[in-house]
């Protein structure tokens, strides 16, 4: 265990999405598959044993096709598998609609980590704290698997089974995250805290509603760092359908948030601070959603 | 595999090599081939220390595999200079005295030379937020936020650059 020494493994370096699969099914979870590398090349060399250590790393290297964020205002933004966090910003309809996303990814680590990390490993990682994890639950889409018997797709709402656990397959493959077209009155928001900028965040929250006038249709809560897994606040989200966001309304939907979550003490903050701010987080994000912050 | 033959085209020359897989792209950097401008610092991708251009895109060569950079285009610290003859990011750190202890500088410049290729002409906000991925532990931020102001007030071909960029943005 080094930050400098890697330890031993196979490289495995396919050409195709097909060959890629076909190596997963003959490997399965004896691969990590790695597309930027940021978490995987920091997850190795800090193994706490052996046991945990890939047989094989499968890098989308050589794999063409996959790097691409295309926006179509019928089907909605799909983000392909080797597209990375600063590629995500070029194209101006993320900032105009998927401004949660798009501030998550502005945010997101450091430009250097910008420049390599992947938007779908940051999903795939499967962190309580991923930022773009937080805002894609709120906005909602699905994950493309590729697998030895087809494709599939995973509704984001269940794709994150636990801590470091995702619905993916051993023997599948993440190649696409889609988010759904963007849709009139809806809006959406990004916040996270952090001590220094380019820390994990200590908590993260993002909202998506469907306004018509001041009054809430439908709304998409997620938090970060408050469960073992990104979560989504239903319950919350009950108080604000069918609501005129009113500062009454506002008050509720903040008080509700520490009943909802259930934060631990770590290294960046102690559970009773995260209870003690995400209510009140959560009210700034919707509020900067709707353009009254 | 355990070993692969790569080639790398590093400040204008290349390089081919049969690298270990499991080597990152800064030791090989450093450690075979004697390129020691790039700094290990803390090897998770936080300091920025061993930040280098690919494709001309600032990234951490400690977290990026040397086995799967073959045929890219690598920039360090040493291929932004002329012969001995400092460019004029390196020349700015000289003469606001950016440097204290050094080490984390190859890195600061690498992410400077990044920033000012797309944008010439930054705000204090844009050096800062361009500059987060690395840090300087003696603390000198503020002596080498100037140094990047005034690499950009000093880059050959500015005007044109300026225009350039304006014209992106409209």
């Amino acid at each position: 265990m080094s930050s400098r020494i890697l330890p031993d493994f196979n490289l495995l370096l396919p050409q195709s999405v097909a060959e890629a699969v076909e190596l997963l099914s003959t490997h399965r979870d004896r691969i990590t598959v790695m597309a930027g590398g940021t978490d995987v090349m920091v997850a190795m060399k800090f193994a706490q044993s052996a046991a945990k250590l890939p047989e094989f790393v499968m890098s989308l290297e050589n794999v063409p096709g996959l790097g691409y964020v295309l926006f179509d205002p019928e089907k909605g933004l799909r983000i392909g598998a080797k597209a990375t966090v600063a590629e995500l910003l070029a194209p101006p309809e993320v900032k105009q609609h998927y401004r949660a996303l798009w501030h998550a990814a502005q945010t997101f680590a450091t430009a250097q980590v910008r420049n390599t990390a992947t938007v779908l490993g940051n999903l795939l990682r499967a962190s309580p704290a991923g930022d773009c994890s937080c805002a894609v639950y709120a906005l909602g889409g699905v994950v493309v698997l590729h697998g030895p018997h087809g494709s599939r797709d995973v509704d984001i709402d269940d794709f994150w089974l636990s801590y470091g656990v995702t619905a993916r397959q051993p023997d599948e493959l993440a190649v696409e995250l889609t988010l759904p077209p963007p849709a009139a009155g809806s809006r959406s928001a990004f916040k996270r805290m952090t001590r220094m900028s380019e820390d994990l965040a200590k908590l993260n929250v993002a909202v998506r509603l469907e306004m018509s006038g001041n009054t809430c249709v439908d709304a998409r809560l997620a938090m970060g760092c408050v469960a073992p897994t990104p979560l989504r606040l239903t319950k919350t989200e009950t108080l604000l359908r069918g609501h005129e966001l009113t500062p009454e309304v506002l008050q509720r939907v903040a008080a509700s948030v520490p009943w909802e979550i259930s934060p631990i003490d770590d290294k960046r903050s102690t559970a009773e601070y995260r209870k003690q701010v995400s209510g009140v987080l959560l009210k700034r994000a919707i509020q900067e959603a709707c353009g009254v912050a | 595999m355990k070993n692969r033959d790569i080639t790398l085209h590093i400040n204008g020359e290349q390089y081919s090599l049969n690298v270990a897989v499991n080597r990152t792209l800064l030791d090989v950097l450093r450690d075979e081939l004697g390129m020691t401008e790039t700094k290990y610092g803390c090897g998770t991708g936080e300091c920025g220390a061993c930040t280098v251009l690919v494709e001309g895109k600032a990234i951490n060569s400690c977290l990026t595999l040397a086995a799967t950079m073959d045929g890219k285009r690598i920039t360090t610290a040493a291929g932004l200079s002329d012969f001995g003859r400092l460019d004029h990011i390196q020349q700015a750190f000289v003469d606001e005295a950016a440097i204290q202890c050094g080490y984390c500088t190859p890195g600061m410049v690498m992410k400077t030379a990044s920033l000012l290729a797309k944008n010439p002409d930054p705000s204090e906000a844009e050096i800062r937020h361009a500059l987060e991925g690395n840090i300087c532990r003696c603390t000198g931020y503020e002596k080498i936020v100037k140094a990047v102001k005034k690499a950009a007030q000093t880059m050959p071909g500015r005007a044109t650059a300026v225009e350039r960029c304006k014209e992106v943005v409209q």
